[in-house]
């Protein structure tokens, strides 16, 4: 196995000087895949023969000349709750278990013209709704730094392939950090877009006005060409947006450390890394100065009111009367309650829960309806902000991966894990997480970048001048666990 | 104690649009289930709606034909609740922000104008169709078929006001709101077909009281009919229960057609909880001056329009309302037609009496193209003139309606022009005089009924070619002197 994966732009380069061929490159992230599967579990379904027949048509077409383009040949995994044609889609759930869909996400449909291959479907917390895999269905995916702690999550799957050389990138989708939080966790890039760049059209929701789709990959550079090729105006969504990309006014760049973000409750590890960062940046001429965004601290119980209310809804939809799972009864309204109550897990009932009290009459004013007030308090803030600073940073992560187990039993503290992550998707904000070093037990670390909406190229140039700085280039070594022997 | 009755009524148009409201399968009318459907009214995972905007469009015309003020920004909220054949299990409807709001209508009961106050005009997505195997109803069916080729249909509803005081005056609302949709050329508007579906709204309370009464909601009838007679039943029974000092409870009921009488479909312990919430799949709806605007330029023709063109010919408010009500092209031949004779009471009777029931009676649907205008007023002219009687225009009309002829040289070409010439009329007179000497002389005076008698018998000797009256004028010159 050779868990060192260069570059798409290297990798296009070794296809166009006919050094590699897609279809080897295939057979070498399907052979990663394949030997780390049984530790990692972090897929749910593995495409070889339609991946490889697909490569192959990359190698035809390189031969001839007839490239399409900077991702064609390469090999990029699906987080399971987007909709491929013909694939079961099945958001690591119960519910959705022999769901094929009949149709593309939009985003699927562009990465189907630029000729890269799909390697398969990863695995999540159960509708996206968790910090670490732990909520799927089909049982967990393991860190590949170490497969006693948690890979991160939602897209704990998706994180941990590009990690363990399975893919050469993947689609996450984030809510409140679900692409960012398991790409630090994993040590990987992970990049959330302006709400509105990509189309969620057959991203299966779990709150709309939150839920991203982006790329998990080695580098900024590669999450550059990912976003590239699936971001635009989509028609068939009506909250995509015609995007306008800003580039900061100087050079020189001033960049704010969100204090909130570097007190109590994050860790020192955590903290540390902003610093190293911060010290680089002044080092290359840029300035950093500390800032307070106060409502960052209420951007939490926010999050878990607005998500779960969006939820409640956007998962009414599964009551077995169409597809999915059906569980026999003897009346329409004892199957649809039947079939929720198997098929959905306990976090997904309980937010679905959380939600519909939020929503309830004589409830709604107080939670919900004050939840959308203070959201939008959070987001003039962060327009201020951005008056006096061209981007943000702060950690990823309060703390590096947990162990397994570890905080579910006390789902606060569970959630406490998209602290940093969650301002970012309440803000429509672009913001990336890029691995900067190694805690003291070998467990990656990661800086966040925040940027004004639209802003989302400057912002990966900015992120790409500080992988280099960092020149982060540790690689997981994926052994069984202690659990495991 | 005397008890009045008040009516709201919230009323479901289906818009006659191409496409749906959320996303671009066509609108069908078919019998064949399941036929035109995607991901999104099907409710499939990660399916999203985009708003038709001829829709928006559409409910904007009708707001403005209604009278409303026009919310700027307004809003798609979601109404949770489960039901097999609502596939999101929550509508896309609209809650504090509708399109269209504060208008009225003016509406004709007999000779006499109302209005009605129209509270809301909003926006909304309609649901799939469920047959319930059994029973008929969800809670005892054997099984459950779903239709989802209605799911997403735009669906406008319109709410007035708690102000309607009788069953007439709610038939006569929906009549007038029917008419608004059809002329706006929104929707197909057929009851039959469910393109208007009502609800209504209805309590009583003590005459001259502020308060209403504890309300019960009709749901779901499509037929005018159903409606008054659902409306004076209900009205009925509650009115006996106050009077029985028997407590009424808030709750649904639908009309039972076959043993003709309201029953209960189920109890609303205070307001059901839909939780709306603002729908984050679609972004504020932004009507702005010019939107509205070129919606102002699709509206051609108004009931209320027409009326007021029918009432300046002359006619009644009754006969102008009942034209205005009718089908467009009897609308338009009459206000053509009484343009030539200027008689508006003739026209409109020979044309809603004797043309209609002949068309009726010939079972044609749609006059001949060389019936026009100028024929059937030629025609009106020469029986209001006296120069043929109305039986000749009515045969006459009867050839017209099978063959390309004109009145008038048909007329007179078939010896139909009754004569007015005295002379001649003196020397018939005289005749039958001499004939009916008995009954001459049992005659009293000129209001007897055998004057009728003696016209009736020179009118058979001239085989109806005179003129009736003219007879009558020289026969009663001739008794009586």
């Amino acid at each position: 196995m050779n868990r060192n994966i260069p570059s798409i732009s290297k990798l296009n380069n070794l296809f166009l000087d006919k050094e590699l061929k897609p279809s080897e490159l295939f057979e070498q992230v399907y052979e990663n895949a394949s030997f780390t599967e049984s530790i990692l579990h972090a897929h749910l379904e593995l495409f070889h023969d339609e991946g490889l027949e697909n490569s192959k048509k990359s190698d035809e077409r390189f031969l001839k000349g007839e490239s399409l383009g900077k991702l064609d040949g390469i090999p990029i995994a699906i987080k399971d709750n987007i909709n491929v044609y013909g694939y079961k889609t099945t958001c690591s759930s119960k519910m959705l278990s022999n769901y094929v869909s009949p149709y593309d996400a939009t985003v699927i449909g562009m990465l189907k013209e630029t000729g890269s291959t799909f390697t398969g479907k990863t695995n999540l917390d159960e509708f996206a709704m968790g910090s670490s895999t732990e909520n799927s269905a089909y049982g967990p995916t393991k860190n590949p730094w170490n497969p006693d702690y948690v890979p991160g999550g939602s897209s704990g799957g998706s994180a941990a392939v590009v990690s363990a050389g399975s893919a050469v990138a993947s689609l996450g989708s984030d809510t409140g950090g679900s692409i960012r939080q398991p790409a630090s966790f994993c040590g990987v890039v992970g990049f959330k877009p302006t709400y509105g760049t990509v189309s969620r059209f057959g991203l299966i929701a779990f709150a709309s006005s939150l839920d991203q789709i982006g790329p998990i990959t080695n580098t900024v550079d590669d999450a550059r060409i990912i976003f590239d090729n699936i971001q635009g105006y989509d028609p068939k969504d009506a909250t995509s947006i015609k995007p306008q990309y800003t580039e900061p006014k100087n050079k020189k760049l001033k960049i704010g450390i969100i204090k909130e973000l570097m007190q109590e409750g994050v860790s020192e590890d955590s903290q540390n890394e902003v610093n190293k960062v911060t010290q680089l940046l002044e080092n290359s001429g840029h300035e950093v100065l500390e800032t307070s965004l106060p409502l960052t601290e209420m951007a939490l119980s926010v999050y878990y009111l607005i998500a779960p209310a969006e939820c409640s809804a956007n998962l009414s939809r599964f009551d077995g009367v169409r597809f999915g799972l059906r569980e026999p009864a003897s009346g329409s309204y004892e199957m649809m309650n039947k079939t929720r109550a198997v098929g959905f897990g306990e976090e997904v009932k309980k937010r679905i829960l959380l939600g519909t009290y939020a929503l309830s009459a004589g409830y709604f004013d107080e939670y919900y309806g004050r939840a959308l007030k203070v959201r939008s308090k959070i987001i003039s803030d962060f327009q201020k902000a951005f008056d006096d600073f061209d981007f943000l940073i702060s950690p990823t992560t309060p703390s590096p991966a947990f162990k397994f187990g570890e905080k579910t039993e006390n789902p606060l503290e569970m959630y406490l894990s998209d602290l940093c992550t969650i301002p970012a998707n309440l803000a429509g904000l672009p913001a990336i997480s890029i691995p900067t070093g190694l805690s003291d037990n070998n467990m990656p670390l990661s800086i966040q970048l925040m940027g004004k909406p639209c802003s989302d190229y400057s912002l990966l140039d900015l992120a790409e001048s500080i992988e280099d700085m960092v020149s982060f280039n540790h690689l997981p070594k994926i052994t069984k666990g202690d659990n495991e022997s | 104690m005397s008890l009045k009755p008040t009516i709201g009524m919230e009323t479901h148009v289906e818009l006659d649009t191409e496409s749906k409201m959320f996303c671009s399968c066509k609108v069908v009318e078919t019998d064949e289930p399941n036929i035109s459907l995607c991901p999104t009214c099907l409710g499939l995972p990660g399916a999203l709606p985009v708003p038709n905007k001829k829709a928006i469009e559409y409910i904007v015309m009708l707001s403005l034909g209604a009278n409303c003020s026009i919310t700027k920004e307004g809003m798609f909220h979601r109404k949770n609740y489960f039901y097999p054949d609502l596939p999101k299990n929550y509508q896309i409807s609209q809650f504090d922000f509708p399109v269209g709001v504060e208008g009225s209508l003016e509406i004709v009961i007999e000779d006499n104008l109302h209005t009605v106050a129209i509270e809301r005009v909003h926006m909304e997505e309609d649901t799939g169709k469920s047959i319930h195997l059994g029973s008929g109803r969800i809670d005892s069916a054997t099984s459950t078929l779903l239709d989802f080729n209605r799911s997403g249909v735009p669906l406008v509803e319109v709410v007035t006001k708690p102000i309607i005081s009788s069953a007439k005056m709610a038939v006569a609302y929906i009549e007038e709101l029917r008419q608004l949709v059809i002329d706006l050329g929104i929707s197909k508007g057929k009851l039959e077909k469910g393109n208007l579906r009502f609800d209504a709204n209805i309590s009583v309370a003590e005459e001259g009281s502020d308060e209403l009464g504890v309300k019960v909601e009709i749901k779901n009838m499509n037929s005018l009919k159903s409606l008054e007679k659902a409306i004076d039943y209900e009205i009925l029974r509650q009115t006996k229960m106050v009077q029985d000092k028997e407590s009424i409870i808030q709750e649904t009921r639908h009309w039972d057609e076959n043993k003709q009488v309201t029953l209960s479909m189920r109890t609303k312990e205070g307001s059901a909880d839909y939780r709306y919430f603002s729908d984050p799949d679609l972004p504020n709806m932004v009507i702005n001056d010019e939107f509205i605007e070129i919606s102002q330029n699709q509206i051609k023709e108004t009931p209320e329009k027409k009326r007021k063109t029918l009432l300046d010919t002359g006619l009644s408010l009754s006969d102008s309302n009942y034209l205005d009500k009718g089908q467009r092209w009897l609308y338009e031949l009459y206000l053509s037609t009484v343009k030539e004779t200027g008689d508006c009471k003739s026209t409109f009777n020979f044309l809603t009496g004797e043309l209609q029931g002949q068309m009726r009676k010939a079972e044609i649907s749609e006059l001949p193209q060389w019936v026009n205008s100028e024929k059937l007023a030629s025609l009106i002219n020469l029986f209001e003139n006296n120069e043929i009687s109305f039986t000749s225009a009515k045969d006459i009309l009867a050839k017209l309606l099978i063959e390309d002829i004109d009145p008038k040289s048909f007329a007179s070409d078939n010896n139909l022009i009754q004569s007015s010439d005295n002379d001649e009329i003196k020397a018939l007179v005289t005749l039958v005089i001499n004939e009916n000497q008995d009954i001459v002389e049992r005659l009293e005076n000129p209001e007897d009924k055998l004057v009728g008698f003696l016209v009736g018998q020179v009118m058979k000797s001239s085989e109806s070619k005179v003129n009736p009256g003219s007879v009558k004028e020289v026969l009663l010159k001739e008794l009586f002197g």
